[in-house]
């Protein structure tokens, strides 16, 4: 949604719109980052520079309803329609986190008629290092 | 770290570059991934190299990387090639494969990678207690399962292999993952 800062002279200022529309990449990589509270859709090439991204509180959805699986899906469905036009054939999703939005939104690109190639689960893991939060017990009591 | 980034420079010039290995996954992706091979500019040459350094997460030993440039020269980057970070879990689709079924086996790999057991356990710290109960609850549960494979099996006479073999079988299972994955994908195709 942002659009990216252009690192141009100020020569090639007329230029850079059409340099961004011209861009077909045929291929890229889908992140979907499930947290329990939210769902990121984000667009990049392989490479991994972003071209679209969307999530479930940028498509309406506010506070607990981000968190749905429902939610998640309109906001895979979201980034992929900027991507379709730019003619993206294949994809591959890197899954991150837990969270309801993870099998919506893979539901939702496959549904989106892009052919995957891979699914993967990045899901970061600690061997073992930060020292999470404390338990909050006091949360659930109210 | 700047001679050893020079190095690395200095050793991937020498490095023959690499031809897409022959035993490859279906040709349409063998094709795309040889056009990005041809495509990418010099400064990712170094990827196969630096990207080694940090390995895929969850069971490579530090020993596979080394013993499989000595042994498999043509299959030592093979990996980097197509996985250039690491995952946890990775299913890999064909295109005539229904959405459910992708999806069910997804999350049969995924809950037997535990990532979501995993991340539920490492969001809130868990002291010395917990941990003590919460070990004890998945021994019981594993005893528990075992017990009723095995009364279930008894009358089959299927005998269980031992522990020491049953860990070398898998570790053995590990290395070849690390070193023919290739393989493996073939595998999981066929």
């Amino acid at each position: 949604m942002a659009k990216p800062i252009p690192r141009t002279s100020s020569r090639r200022n007329g230029r850079i719109s059409s340099r961004k529309n011209a861009r077909r990449i045929p291929k890229g990589v889908i992140h979907v980052q499930a947290s329990f509270n939210n769902t990121i859709v984000t667009v990049t090439d392989v490479r991994g520079r972003v071209i679209s991204w969307s999530s479930a509180g940028t498509c309406g959805f506010k506070g607990t309803r981000r968190g749905t699986p429902f939610a998640a899906q309109t906001a895979a469905g979201n980034a992929i329609r900027t991507v379709a036009d730019q003619g993206m054939q294949r994809a591959e999703v890197m899954i991150k986190g837990p969270g309801l939005g993870r099998d919506a939104a893979l539901r939702a690109i496959r549904r989106s008629g892009i052919l995957l190639s891979f699914i993967r689960d990045v899901t970061p893991m600690p061997h073992n290092g930060c020292r999470p939060p404390k338990k909050d017990v006091c949360k659930n009591k109210h | 770290m700047a001679a050893s980034s020079f190095l690395c420079n200095f050793l991937s010039f020498l490095l023959p570059t690499k031809p897409p290995p022959t035993k490859n996954p279906p040709p349409q992706l063998s094709a795309t991934s040889s056009t990005q091979h041809q495509t990418r500019k010099f400064g990712d040459r170094l990827v196969p190299l630096v990207a080694q350094e940090g390995q895929p997460s969850s069971t490579s030993s530090s020993l596979s990387t080394e013993l499989s440039s000595v042994i498999f020269p043509s299959l030592a980057y093979a990996n980097t090639l197509f996985f250039k970070s690491a995952y946890n879990v990775q299913v890999i689709v064909d295109d005539n494969e229904h959405e459910e079924r992708l999806l069910n086996r997804f999350r049969r790999e995924v809950m037997r990678a535990g990532v979501i057991q995993e991340c539920k356990r490492r969001k809130f710290f868990e002291n010395k207690q917990d941990e003590k109960k919460r070990k004890t609850r998945e021994a019981a549960k594993r005893n528990r399962r075992r017990c009723a494979h095995s009364s279930q099996d008894s009358h089959r006479k299927t005998s269980r292999i031992p522990w020491q073999t049953r860990r070398k079988k898998r570790i053995i299972g590990i290395y070849l993952k690390e070193i023919f994955p290739i393989e493996r994908i073939l595998l999981n195709l066929l």
